[in-house]
């Protein structure tokens, strides 16, 4: 009877494969010393369940949902007085400096306005811990320059028919039909008016071109997980829509793979943390014992080695070596060989990372991750193209 | 995976739209029959030795003869009415009462049907409200194939009768074909969201400011519903308080050509419906302020201030719904009527 009452709760944390990475979770669960498990879902196939039924988790990586989970209040507000470095968010947020400076979209939607809505005015209550962000775009082999000759690197590669047969795209709609869209700007001369809020015409527009592309071979395959790129690539994709932590595991195998700097522009993202409207005392209190370990600097320097930065990297830098923080954020040559998140050396000494320094790679974000308006639509033609 | 339905939401939410009272199609026509006949005898309106005909009751509920008449047999058995082979039918069981006419126009039609004879309106007509409805609580999530036969056998009509349904659907637009000539429909997009409030925003107030005048006697109650109410009661008070607003308030006014043109622009409240109906926590408290600010104007008698109190209610209301389209586009198998299949 006495163990049953004293029988701990688990917390119960729903994340991506490659931002709970394995070393991360061991990581957590050593420190933290109560049990937690984590759900790994690498799809938005799993987010009707969040919306529908925060009793089923407590703490939820976010990935460009905050809005939508927000308006369907399946996260609750989290108290910037439980946060150990909660100040300094509300410094970042207030001052618009440092890194917080190019991603002004972070703190567009995190604080809980007065009208119960999120908005930019610095409040007491955030909608999510933010933690990591980055800017992705397509990472290509060496072979690739014997087709398309020394051009500039550009999304319209990614329908280029010198590269016919050679494709892979990512297979997430959300994210998928922004690449798409960037791709068709460049190869078509037009600009689209919002390229993060296709209209109706413009997503069949894009859907189109990919339909027709598709049906005529020229996609090598689609993907879902960063493991399945890097296997796209191992299986003769020359070019495709990639993550860095797919660029770090090519290079763990010892593929050589260049991250595009495309003309333009990137795609960024921004990864955060938000706490489930049903978590409610010691599961709470484990919540936040969570959201401060991240803060703590050891997850983010973690997830720098595979090329993400955090939103606050300060104490992230002390867990990083002097060598690690130059290649990462500052854009240097790495003065020796890096590492990867599971310790394995990738990164050879002398290389420079594609796109510069932390502040440079994010000014290059063209467009950021979003549901768009009309998601109900692309999802629909998205279907369609990978059905076809 | 299917979705799972959130505590105490319905299970089928696409069955809480349209239900006209008694006039929705899950009930026979004999049982209506049965059932205006059963209550017009507790309420003492046919008493025991009246002589009811088949003729007489189709031609008061307008229906043809042989539903009325299957359905006097019913309460024939069931010992409501006693046959009388010369006559037709007599009130009461064997009764020893003499038998009288009566004239049955004088009898009030059954719950919320008007008086003009709601029952006047043929099968496909009737049918074509339950499916229109069910069509337009689907659409939110996205894009559906409507089964002809589905239609027939779940409602029991024939292939001529759905056929007649979804071409009329179609005629109106709400409906399409894809190149494999499916019957479809949807999504709902935003932007038909965006274009129905534009038409909303000219139209509402303008109806509100017409009928500010006569409405007076109908505000207090709406006005003693709108303070009872809290910001997260359940979604059946909010359609209440919805409909005194967008349909009472409205309905007063003297163009109908108005009215019929608004009651076909209402996609966004059957979006916020469904996200009440699916997403565990809502909180209405910026609606029910709104809400009570136009009340308030109409109270005073300033239907300019309540047009304006609209305008400013109507807006809000877009943006909150415009996000919440976007959470139901999120969802993988909602539960919707049996004739649809999601694909898409």
């Amino acid at each position: 009877m006495a163990a049953s009452k004293t029988q701990r709760p688990v917390l119960r944390i729903i994340g991506r494969s490659e931002l709970v990475t394995q070393p991360t979770r061991d990581r957590t669960a050593a420190d933290l010393g109560f049990p937690i498990h984590f759900e790994l879902i690498d799809s938005i196939d799993g987010l009707a369940r969040v919306v529908t039924r925060p009793d089923t988790f407590d703490v939820y990586h976010q990935w460009h949902t905050v809005d939508l989970i927000w308006t369907a209040r399946c996260i609750q507000p989290i108290d910037i007085a439980r946060l150990d470095h909660g100040q300094e968010i509300l410094a970042a947020a207030r001052g618009r400096t440092g890194p917080s400076r190019i991603i002004d979209t972070v703190f567009n939607k995190l604080f809980v306005q007065p009208d119960g809505r999120l908005g930019p005015l610095p409040s007491q209550r955030l909608s999510m811990l933010p933690l990591l962000h980055g800017v992705d775009s397509f990472g290509y082999l060496p072979g690739l320059r014997d087709l398309v000759g020394d051009e500039p690197e550009s999304w319209g590669w990614l329908l280029d028919p010198r590269l016919q047969g050679r494709v892979a795209m990512i297979s997430d709609p959300v994210l998928g039909m922004i690449e798409a869209a960037l791709s068709v700007e460049a190869t078509r001369g037009r600009a689209f008016s919002s390229i993060g809020n296709l209209t109706l015409e413009e997503v069949d527009e894009v859907a189109d071109i990919l339909l027709h592309k598709k049906r005529i071979g020229h996609f090598k395959g689609m993907w879902s997980s960063f493991e399945d790129s890097a296997r796209l690539a191992q299986r003769g994709a020359l070019i495709q829509s990639i993550f860095s932590p797919g660029i770090a595991r090519l290079r763990s195998l010892g593929q050589e793979v260049i991250v595009g700097t495309p003309a333009e522009g990137s795609r960024g993202w921004h990864a955060d943390l938000c706490i489930s409207s049903e978590a409610t005392g010691e599961v709470l209190e484990m919540a936040y014992a969570y959201l401060n370990w991240w803060q703590n600097g050891w997850a983010g320097a973690s997830a720098a080695r595979q090329g993400y930065y955090a939103t606050f990297p300060a104490r992230v830098r002390q867990h990083l070596l002097p060598g690690e923080w130059e290649y990462w954020y500052e854009g240097q040559p790495a003065p020796q060989a890096l590492a990867d998140p599971y310790g394995q050396q990738n990164i050879p000494a002398g290389h420079r990372r594609e796109g510069g320094s932390h502040a440079e790679r994010m000014s290059g974000a063209r467009v950021w991750n979003t549901f768009m308006d009309e998601h109900t639509h692309i999802v629909h033609r998205w279907r369609e193209f990978l059905a076809a | 995976m299917p979705l799972l339905p959130s505590r105490g939401s319905p299970t089928n939410p696409y069955r809480t739209f349209g239900r006209k009272g008694w006039v929705g199609l899950q009930k026979a026509y004999f049982d209506i029959v049965q059932e205006w006949v059963k209550d017009s005898i507790a309420e003492g309106l046919l008493p025991e030795g009246t002589r009811l005909t088949v003729a007489a009751v189709a031609d008061r509920l307008d229906l043809s003869r042989s539903p009325v008449k299957r359905g006097l047999e019913l309460l024939t058995n069931a010992g409501h009415l006693t046959r009388d082979e010369r006559t037709g039918y007599i009130v009461g069981n064997g009764t020893k009462a003499a038998p009288h006419a009566a004239n049955l126009f004088t009898l009030p039609l059954p719950d919320l049907a008007p008086a003009t004879g709601a029952l006047a309106r043929t099968g496909w007509e009737r049918l074509m409200d339950e499916v229109a409805e069910a069509t337009a609580a689907c659409i939110p999530f996205g894009i559906y194939t409507i089964s002809e036969s589905g239609i027939g056998a779940h409602f029991g009509v024939s292939r001529t009768v759905t056929r007649e349904v979804l071409s009329r659907l179609h005629e109106r637009g709400a409906i399409g074909k894809d190149r494999a000539s499916h019957w479809i429909a949807g999504p709902l997009s935003a932007r038909m969201l965006d274009e129905e409030h534009a038409l909303r925003r000219l139209l509402e107030p303008a109806a509100l400011a017409a009928a500010a005048p006569i409405i007076q006697d109908e505000l207090p109650a709406m006005q003693a519903r709108l303070a009872a109410a809290r910001p997260n009661c359940p979604p059946e008070d909010i359609d209440i308080i919805e409909a005194d607003l967008h349909d009472t308030c409205t309905s007063f006014q003297p163009n109908r050509r108005l009215a019929a043109v608004l009651m076909h622009l209402r996609s966004g409240r059957r979006v916020n419906r469904l996200f009440a109906a699916h997403v565990v926590q809502h909180d209405e408290s910026a609606l029910l302020t709104e809400h009570r600010l136009v009340l308030d104007h109409l109270a005073l008698g300033n239907g300019e201030g309540a047009a304006a109190a609209m305008r400013h209610h109507l807006d809000a209301d877009h943006a909150r719904t415009r996000e919440r389209l976007k959470v139901l586009s999120v969802f993988e198998d909602p539960v919707v009527a049996p004739y649809l299949t999601r694909v898409g």
